[in-house]
């Protein structure tokens, strides 16, 4: 719609200029009773209020910052001054019927489009006048560097003085600012030449919200593994792949690759306290007790195997009690 | 593509039935490690071992290990099966000559 709105207006000013030569105003007045009638689209609305808010907001911090009221209108009408040319009646007419069409606030749109022109209006001036980046100033500033042969051998042989004092210590030549021993002239001297512009910081936390992989953010990246994988080129690529795959062991061997056994040992060797629920004298008992002496010479089997075992032969005897208690 | 055999099937019936055996008697070693131990005591009261033996036999059949046969891996020769290769001693051969098997050389002395 901006774009249609400058098309408009770049329009409007041509009718506008051929209007000047002697023809009629009747193709100006049709444009703008289409301007007028062209209905935006409610899409448009949100775009509108972005605007709207923005330029809430510029008005209460102008506000703010100015004493009255009226003071700052009347800091804003010296602005508007100062823009130097006034703009073009005719297209100062073909905003306000823009303005109309839209379905929101009028005056704001209004002087909205017109803060709008006006920017236009003072690029197009100063491109005019000679650009703000002129390359005059960007070279002035730099100079060739000549190194005579005999300079050459000077500076070598300041770099490093392999003369010693009476202590044994080396001479060290002071040693000059490293600003001005690089650059004959100092780096804060010239004029501000206005090529960069200070970095948003909106671009920095904009990456540093970053969602859960999805699905298809980790099929690209499988994708991307697979096809950058060349197959091996020699034995040792080979081997390589292999470990990585776990087809191959990693050297030197470690025997505990894979085994987490953190239990201490311990819990390996004194094991009674499973056998809390067991009768305390007894055959079972008995039993047990020669189970548990097994157990606990037993290397093979982690801590939550051994009590497995036990719990299993306590769950036997519980069941068959009643046996037991007939005999 | 491929420069060696490709086999998608067990070479034979025994060997599949073999295979169920050997499945079987992994998943029930601990419990028939452990009935054991009940059956095999001198402290414990009989009639608890007679239950356990009981208990035993109930089991499937094919749980126990002594079932199992180690045949070879790609003939199913039931006999002469060198236990580290696992292969019969045909394959073993032809293998062996054909230079396939690493660190193995006919022997002269």
């Amino acid at each position: 719609e901006k774009d249609e709105s400058t098309a408009s207006k770049d329009s409007a000013t041509e009718v506008a200029s051929k209007s000047r030569e002697g023809t009629a105003e009747t193709p100006k007045q049709k444009l703008l009773d289409l301007i007028g009638n062209m209905k935006v689209e409610v899409s448009y609305r949100n775009k509108l209020q972005q605007l709207k808010t923005r330029e809430i907001k510029k008005q209460a911090t102008n506000k703010l910052e100015g004493p009255d009221s009226e003071g700052s209108m009347l800091q804003k009408t010296t602005e508007d001054t100062q823009r130097g040319k006034p703009l073009n009646p005719e297209l100062v007419k073909a905003a306000s019927a823009v303005a109309s069409s839209l379905p929101l606030n009028k005056k704001q749109t209004e002087s909205e489009l017109l803060a709008q022109l006006r920017r236009h209006e003072e690029t197009t001036d100063k491109q005019k006048k000679g650009g703000t980046i002129n390359i005059r100033n960007v070279i002035s500033e730099m100079a060739v560097k000549r190194q005579s042969p005999a300079q050459g051998g000077l500076r070598i042989s300041r770099r490093i003085s392999l003369e010693l004092d009476e202590d044994g210590h080396r001479i060290k030549s002071e040693r000059l600012s490293p600003q001005s021993s690089d650059s004959r002239r100092s780096l804060k001297v010239g004029r501000r030449l206005n090529i960069f512009t200070k970095a948003s910081k909106e671009t920095e936390n904009a990456l540093k919200t970053v969602s859960s992989p999805t699905i298809w953010d980790l099929e690209f990246a499988k994708e991307i593994g697979a096809i950058t994988a060349q197959p091996p080129r020699n034995g040792f690529e080979e081997m390589i792949q292999w470990t990585k795959e776990g087809i191959l062991w990693e050297f030197p061997i470690d025997n505990e690759a894979g085994m987490e056994d953190d239990a201490e040992f311990h819990e390996h060797i004194f094991l009674e306290k499973h056998l809390e629920d067991f009768p305390k004298q007894g055959p079972i008992r008995h039993f047990m007790e020669l189970v548990i002496c097994g157990l606990s010479k037993n290397p093979y089997l982690s801590v939550k195997q051994k009590i497995e075992h036990i719990e299993w032969f306590q769950k036997y005897f519980e069941e068959k009690k009643e046996l037991l208690q007939e005999i | 593509p491929c420069p060696r055999q490709v086999r998608s099937y067990y070479v034979d019936w025994r060997m599949l039935r073999d295979v169920k055996r050997r499945k079987l008697a992994y998943e029930y070693a601990d419990e028939r490690l452990r009935i054991n131990a009940i059956r095999k005591n001198t402290i414990l009261p009989k009639e608890l071992q007679e239950v356990a033996d009981k208990e035993i036999a109930d089991l499937p059949r094919d749980s126990c290990p002594v079932r199992i046969r180690n045949r070879c891996v790609l003939t199913s020769r039931p006999r002469g099966v060198k236990r580290r290769w696992r292969l019969s001693r045909i394959v073993f051969r032809h293998f062996a000559d054909h230079a396939q098997m690493s660190g193995i050389q006919r022997a002269m002395w």
